[in-house]
């Protein structure tokens, strides 16, 4: 057997597109140093939860992690996707945590990817299942992925601390993904949007939907928010209430916003943590979202800020053609993707801002990669 | 010609150059900006209450919302501050960004894309 080179990291910065760049890039990592000192050190929970995810949706991949977690050694495998399958996902962070890199890694895959996913459905750290259904998808169908055979079915939600949601995602296998020249961000048409309860009254809905609603109404009449009360078995373990809104523009860019309420997490100490604590009313949260909706909007851009991270990896992962898109200002996980793209894949982007606008231009040449695994049709 | 070049630099100070913020000054290492961080949090223990502080704890006080860089920041794609949100309630603020929604002057919003 050959000896495996691996490409030496440090710290727990950028897991999981580390991992998902290592995997597409089949570049073997080994990752040290990774919270050496903290108090609790090693790999958290949740991040084992995505290499078990991984392992899950690929062949032949291996994984060895050292005694304390702080150092580990991945070997990329075959990534195989699949029906039927299922994952629990560590309740430390939301489903939309794993979906991010899990989305991507379907694509390449060698079989169409149909996974139940099991945890926390929203919360206000990562992006909420809603927001993968009216956003996160629709970016993925500009690069040239169909349409059919791409869903997220939200089966139950379930929040914080709890948990206890499911979803059902499906991913179509694609053999290269087209360039884009996406610089149009249009003007706002409509926003959309919808509001959940677990476990709590649907006032809450209401006061939520009622307030966000208000903060619309001196700029456009078409605005709509559905509610979804959830209860029994579908309504997962925990009480909490949420909203996702989204703002779609004439040239089918979409922009997003969500947050969810409920208890707080405790944390690895097993203490709360005490900023969480601090719950924000139905109406204060209705308001909070609608305002950073119109904040996204305002920075321009033809994704919001939460989804500059997907749009650059698929950038880069194009045919070898050259993409253009913009975006409002970078966001640190924006930026933080651009330097991993150019340390697994060897993409450089060209970035330009445009002082008119505010907004920043961003061009790349793709690295052309495309999936050997899939069977040819 | 000389005449230009003192124009040149004052532009250059004016934009500051993202590829460079980005990818880093022409090869050097990004990581610097993290060694700056940690650094300061050592300067802070200088009261003895301090003294036994975790490590963690200290970087976590000082890492704010834009920890870039930082080796072992916590992976998050959704980026939010709601402390400095305007008040979108009143119309005035409405209307700073009318050209973006349908209902605005749509010349206007045209001219963004030229």
């Amino acid at each position: 057997m050959e000896k495996t080179i691996y490409k030496r990291l440090k710290g727990s910065q950028s897991f999981r597109q580390r991992l998902l760049l290592s995997t597409l890039s089949s570049t073997p990592i080994l990752i040290s140093e990774i919270r050496d000192d903290d108090m609790i050190p090693g790999l958290r929970p949740y991040e084992i939860s995505l290499l078990r995810l991984f392992e899950t949706v690929s062949d032949d991949c291996s994984v060895v992690i050292n005694e304390t977690g702080t150092q580990f050694k991945y070997k990329p495998g075959i990534i195989m996707g699949g029906k039927n399958l299922v994952h629990n996902c560590a309740l430390s962070r939301s489903i939309g945590y794993y979906l991010e890199p899990l989305l991507v890694l379907g694509l390449f895959a060698k079989k169409p990817l149909s996974i139940r996913l099991r945890g926390v459905t929203n919360d206000a750290g990562d992006p909420s299942v809603d927001t993968f259904r009216s956003t996160t998808l629709r970016i993925l169908t500009r690069f040239g992925v169909p349409k059919e055979g791409l869903d997220l079915k939200i089966e139950a939600r379930g929040v914080a601390p709890g948990g206890g949601g499911e979803v059902l995602l499906t991913v179509p296998n694609v053999q290269s993904l087209t360039a884009v020249q996406w610089t149009d961000e249009g003007m706002v048409k409509r926003i959309r949007g919808t509001t959940f309860s677990t476990r709590v009254t649907r006032d809450f809905e209401h006061s939520m939907r009622y307030a966000a609603r208000g903060i619309f109404n001196n700029l456009l009449p078409d605005v709509h928010i559905s509610e979804d009360h959830k209860a029994g078995t579908q309504a997962g373990k925990s009480p909490g209430y949420g909203i996702s809104l989204y703002a779609e523009t004439t040239t089918e860019c979409v922009i997003s916003a969500d947050t969810a309420v409920s208890y707080g997490r405790t944390d690895e100490t097993g203490e709360l943590d005490a900023e969480k604590e601090v719950r924000l009313p139905a109406e204060d949260t209705g308001v909070q979202i609608a305002s950073w909706l119109l904040h996204e909007v305002e920075k321009g851009g033809v994704v919001d800020s939460t989804h500059q991270g997907l749009l650059f990896i698929l950038c880069a992962l194009c045919q070898q053609d050259v993409s253009k898109v913009r975006v409002g200002t970078l966001s640190p996980n924006g930026v933080e993707t651009l330097r991993n793209i150019k340390e697994f894949l060897g993409v450089k982007f060209g970035i330009k801002p445009d002082t008119e606008t505010g907004t920043v231009i961003l061009t790349c040449v793709g690295s052309g990669l495309i999936n050997l695994s899939r069977k040819l049709s | 010609s000389k005449w230009k070049e003192p124009l040149k630099e004052e532009g250059r100070k004016k934009k500051p150059n993202l590829m460079q913020i980005v990818y880093g000054a022409s090869g050097s290492s990004d990581t610097a900006l993290m060694n700056e961080n940690r650094e300061n949090s050592d300067d802070e223990e200088s009261d003895d209450e301090d003294f036994f502080k975790p490590k963690g704890e200290q970087i976590k006080k000082l890492g704010g919302g834009w920890d870039v860089g930082y080796v072992n920041s916590e992976e998050c794609s959704k980026f939010v501050n709601y402390g400095n949100l305007k008040n979108w309630k009143e119309k005035e603020v409405c209307e700073s960004i009318r050209d973006r929604f349908t209902t605005g002057d749509w010349s206007t919003a045209g001219l963004r894309n030229k």
